[in-house]
């Protein structure tokens, strides 16, 4: 299983209910395959960059997920065909998030080790911030 | 004492050229990960054309710089921010 963020883009006429209709049949497609849903945003109204299906606006939704590629592909296949849908975005997220692990790993663990030779002078302090 | 007060001292048709050492954004505020989606962190890298700006005006350091320019593409292709100005 990975970490992926699925942003789509849905039409700026389509309705509130239609925007749920399809969040659910993502979400659907999601737990039937096995996957889980960690978060769904929906960004509200925006202002588009450039002009995509001759809209300047859309409503954006946002997907968290852990997933497998047999989900994504499903996913990406429904988004492509729904009309409302007119752009969508798949982003893997954890190899990101694991790289962002290491880097705070190392910070903590550098703070440690200068709190530790502070301790000479400090006191007690930096012990508690080793145990973490 | 005259010598090294001349320096600061200096004559008005000498010109120097400071150059402010330009500092990576992302390391001076511990901005680990660039994330796609913060538009007005990105806006910022890029200027007016849309273009994505250089590291030598930027400053930013190059593992932040490819990151960004991660981001800045992927932003592009969800209409985040705009491919050219029209």
């Amino acid at each position: 299983m990975r970490n992926y963020e699925i942003m789509f883009i849905v039409n700026p006429n389509a309705q509130d209910e239609e925007i749920d209709k399809i969040n659910g049949q993502i979400e659907t497609i999601i737990t039937s395959g096995g996957g889980k849903i960690d978060k769904i945003e929906k960004m509200g109204k925006r202002r588009l960059a450039y002009e995509v299906d001759r809209q300047r606006e859309g409503h954006y939704v946002l997907f968290v997920m852990s997933a497998n590629g047999e989900i994504i592909k499903e996913c990406e296949r429904r988004l492509r065909v729904m009309d409302a849908v007119i752009k969508y975005i798949t982003v893997r997220v954890d190899e990101e998030a694991r790289r962002m692990d290491k880097i705070k790993n190392y910070r903590q663990k550098r703070a440690a080790r200068r709190g530790s030779h502070a301790s000479a002078a400090a006191g007690g302090q930096s012990t508690e911030e080793a145990m973490q | 004492m005259k010598s090294p007060s001349s320096r600061e001292k200096r004559p008005a048709g000498q010109k120097q050229y400071y150059r402010r050492k330009k500092v990576c954004k992302f390391c001076v505020e511990r901005i680990d990960s660039i994330n796609y989606k913060d538009v007005k962190l990105l806006s910022q890298f890029v200027p007016e054309r849309a273009k994505i700006m250089p590291r030598r005006i930027s400053g930013v350091c190059s593992q932040h710089q490819r990151q960004l320019n991660d981001a800045i593409k992927k932003a592009r292709n969800i209409a985040l921010l705009p491919f050219t100005t029209e």
